[in-house]
């Protein structure tokens, strides 16, 4: 099982539409695929249709009791799985610092499943905190949402000098999202930011008004528009992720 | 997603999609569908604990594949067609799960059934669906043999979803309270069972019951016909050129014969065993060409591997050595479609199956226990083996390395096909030594039997505009790497057989025919 985070020190970057519409076509692709929505605001949950409530919380699921099994889903996506998040989440740190080895619990969490699924995607929340450095430890790759503005920029640069110091740290794959291509200031630092990180995926997800109906019709964009310039940037983004994956 | 599938001898499906309907649920408009249980001949996918489904709705583009594993969700994936080989399936890990178990086997239909299909799926307030049913009406089911039960006209299969059992529950109660009788699996495993579908597939197997103190030729015919079946189960598929196992499967089946008739001097008619011997042999030399084609097709990504980004220059001698393959094979299929073939095979299954066909002379051993029988042979084979292996330095000729392997293949042949009557410990400790020494004398006589036609390629080559100087070059490149493969399985042997002629090894198979010798 490969397991990738949507990951981004900023909020608002498009983590969650990028974990669930990848995960999509990951599924869609012929992949056992798993979502487990990390972020207190629940919001791939709730994409998805799902009642935003974690089992007897977040410290329950954390402690070394804990299992993640019987907190899996089905969704309305053939062979797509979610473990829902709720506001519980938001003391993931505190209840990880009760663990013995905090920055390795999400694997273990994670490691009993590895044989039921191909991949799984962990949506986080922003910050960088223990709960993050748990990811890592979990993850194969991030994937990071970045729009093609300076902040966006500068928190890419702060994730790669704070991974350059973790041994072991994941594969980073920054990509851009809610890039308008009617903007000059899009265009330029997408082209600058492209050529000093060549570890960015080429595909752009465009800025879309179908990615924000996400929220009314409660499903991937490619279940309502799907053949819209969005669903196919998201194929094309996920055919460069696996080739990453499986080459 | 867990399946419970439901019949009713007299029910009709609008009667279960009107109690649908009545009870909340979204009840679609029905479409014709057909699906199909997907596996290898030798049944490859469900060893392995997966199942694999096609299906097609009438008037969309495509197939759907589903492929399941216990304990795991089940993986989607749309394709343009059915796929002949894992190959044929887009890279990632659906293929790859596919293609670990497969190898280079083809899939085929295993069942397949027709039907108007109505789908009715009950939701949440949120709008997640919560549980599905299928109606399948106007089944029809095509499968290997002809059911003994008739297949039901329709069924419903209830999809429970993860995270939602109530409403699986529900609808199942209902649809008992309906007086629908329930089974384990979905609609395709009903028919499946119904067809009389073995899911385990063909058994290549050798290996036959049998008692120690039956007569010889009772037990040797058993094994004989056993064989016989075999390649009659392989021979359509080595027709066709379905899979290079086919071809793999009945060559083996030959050479056992071969080896089992070579075994049966004093048990068979000896002019029975002759003109066996002779048609089979004939047959496992018809089967050699291709065999050795599929084996050099097989292994060519290993051959060329070393040779890195100078083996994409070999891309002509690949199309030569497919193109050889086919011709190949084209050729045995006309031999396996020939009045020889079929005169041999005739003949030989009307003594298989001919129990007053066994007056002749020289059958002193035709009565003896088999067990006694076979645990001479194995003996004699045994020592024959050691005997020549023992003979054997840096200095001696190939054509002796041949001769030992073909002892070793007596020896294994023995102890698979009257391994019914072997005790199973020993016998497996006894097969591993055996195959260690056999691995390092079949890489040794592949490696000296594609380094030959290469350089028979090279000839047919010589005035092909496609091959230029760079093809000519990874040629010798690749000549070189095969005959290093080749001298370093002949520098490995005198260790392999050292580790094979020892006393841990008399033990072991002392040990083993304590069981058939009744000692």
């Amino acid at each position: 099982m490969k397991v990738l985070a949507t990951y981004s020190i900023k909020g608002g970057v498009g983590k969650t539409t990028s974990a669930v519409n990848l995960a999509y076509e990951a599924a869609r692709a012929g992949s056992r695929t798993l979502v487990w929505d990390l972020d207190a605001q629940g919001a791939a949950s709730f994409y998805l249709r799902t009642r935003a409530k974690v089992k007897g919380g977040t410290e329950r699921l954390v402690s070394a009791k804990g299992a993640l099994a019987a907190h899996i889903r089905d969704t309305d996506v053939a062979g797509m799985h979610l473990i829902p998040g709720d506001f519980s989440l938001r003391h993931m740190d505190l209840h990880l610092d009760q663990t013995k080895r905090p920055a390795e619990r999400l694997a273990a969490l994670l490691a009993p499943l590895a044989d039921r699924y191909d991949v799984a995607f962990l949506d986080c929340p922003p910050n960088i905190s223990l709960a993050s450095e748990s990811v890592f430890g979990a993850a194969d790759a991030l994937l990071v949402p970045v729009i093609p503005t300076t902040l966006s920029a500068r928190t890419l640069s702060q994730l790669a000098r704070f991974l350059d110091d973790q041994p072991g740290a994941p594969l980073l794959l920054p990509h851009f999202t809610m890039v308008d291509g009617r903007r000059k200031l899009h265009r330029e630092l997408a082209t600058s930011l492209a050529a000093k990180w060549p570890v960015f995926l080429v595909t752009a997800i465009p800025a879309a008004s179908v990615v924000e109906r996400m929220g009314v019709e409660r499903a991937p964009v490619a279940t309502f528009a799907p053949t819209s310039p969005a669903t196919l940037a998201f194929r094309s983004l996920w055919s460069e992720v696996a080739a990453r994956l499986w080459p | 997603m867990n399946a419970t599938t439901f019949t009713h001898a007299e029910f009709l499906a609008s009667t279960v999609t009107a109690a649908l309907a009545a009870d909340g649920f979204e009840v679609g408009d029905p479409v014709v569908v057909r699906r199909q249980l997907l596996d290898s001949f030798d049944g490859l996918l469900y060893a392995d604990g997966l199942r694999l489904d096609a299906l097609d709705v009438a008037g969309s583009k495509g197939v759907g594949l589903v492929l399941t594993a216990d304990d795991s969700p089940p993986a989607h994936l749309d394709v343009p067609m059915i796929p002949r080989l894992a190959g044929d399936l887009p890279k990632g890990p659906f293929r790859d799960r596919i293609s670990r178990a497969l190898s280079v086997r083809a899939l085929s239909t295993s069942v397949m059934f027709a039907a108007r299909r109505t789908t009715a799926l009950r939701r949440d307030p949120a709008g997640k669906v919560t549980v599905t049913v299928a109606v399948y009406d106007a089944l029809e089911v095509t499968g290997p043999s002809s059911p003994d039960t008739a297949m039901p006209v329709w069924a419903v299969e209830v999809h429970e979803h993860l995270g939602a059992p109530r409403a699986g529950a529900e609808v199942r109660s209902r649809l008992a309270a309906l007086g629908l009788v329930a089974t384990n699996g979905d609609a395709l495993d009903l028919a499946a069972t119904q067809a009389g579908v073995d899911r385990r597939g063909f058994n290549a197997s050798p290996t036959v019951p049998m008692d120690r103190h039956q007569p010889a030729l009772v037990a040797f015919r058993r094994v004989l016909a056993n064989l016989a079946a075999t390649v009659d189960a392989t021979w359509p598929g080595t027709v066709d050129d379905v899979d290079p196992e086919f071809l793999h499967d009945l060559r083996v089946a030959v050479r056992r014969t071969r080896s089992v008739l070579a075994q049966a001097k004093g048990i068979l008619d000896p002019s029975v065993r002759a003109t066996y011997r002779e048609g089979f042999g004939w047959l496992g030399g018809a089967t050699g060409p291709a065999r050795d084609l599929d084996v050099y097709v097989i292994e060519w990504d290993s051959y060329v591997a070393p040779l890195g980004r100078d083996a994409a220059a070999l891309a002509p001698v690949l199309g030569h050595l497919i193109e050889r393959r086919r011709a190949e094979h084209e050729a045995l299929s006309a031999v396996l479609a020939g009045d020889r073939y079929r005169d041999l095979m005739a003949g030989w299954r009307v003594w298989l199956h001919d129990d007053t066909a066994d007056a002749g002379d020289g059958r002193r051993q035709g009565d003896a226990p088999v067990g006694e029988v076979v645990a001479q042979r194995i003996s004699r084979a045994q020592a024959t083996l050691l005997e020549r292996g023992r003979t054997i330095d840096a200095d001696t000729a190939a054509e002796v390395l041949h001769e030992l392997r073909k002892d070793a293949k007596k020896l294994r042949y023995l102890l698979e096909c009257f391994g019914g009557l072997l005790k199973p410990i020993p016998r497996k400790a006894f097969v591993q030594r055996l195959k260690a020494l056999q691995d390092n004398l079949g890489e040794h006589q592949d490696a000296e039997v594609h380094v030959a036609q290469l350089r028979g390629f090279s000839h047919e080559l010589a005035d092909s505009p496609a091959v230029g100087p760079d093809t000519l070059l990874a040629m010798g490149q690749l000549t070189g790497r095969l005959e290093e493969r080749r001298l370093a399985a002949r520098r490995d042997f005198a260790e392999r057989f050292s580790a094979y002629d020892t006393k841990q090894t008399a033990r072991t198979l002392d040990e083993l025919l304590d069981g058939p010798a009744g000692r």
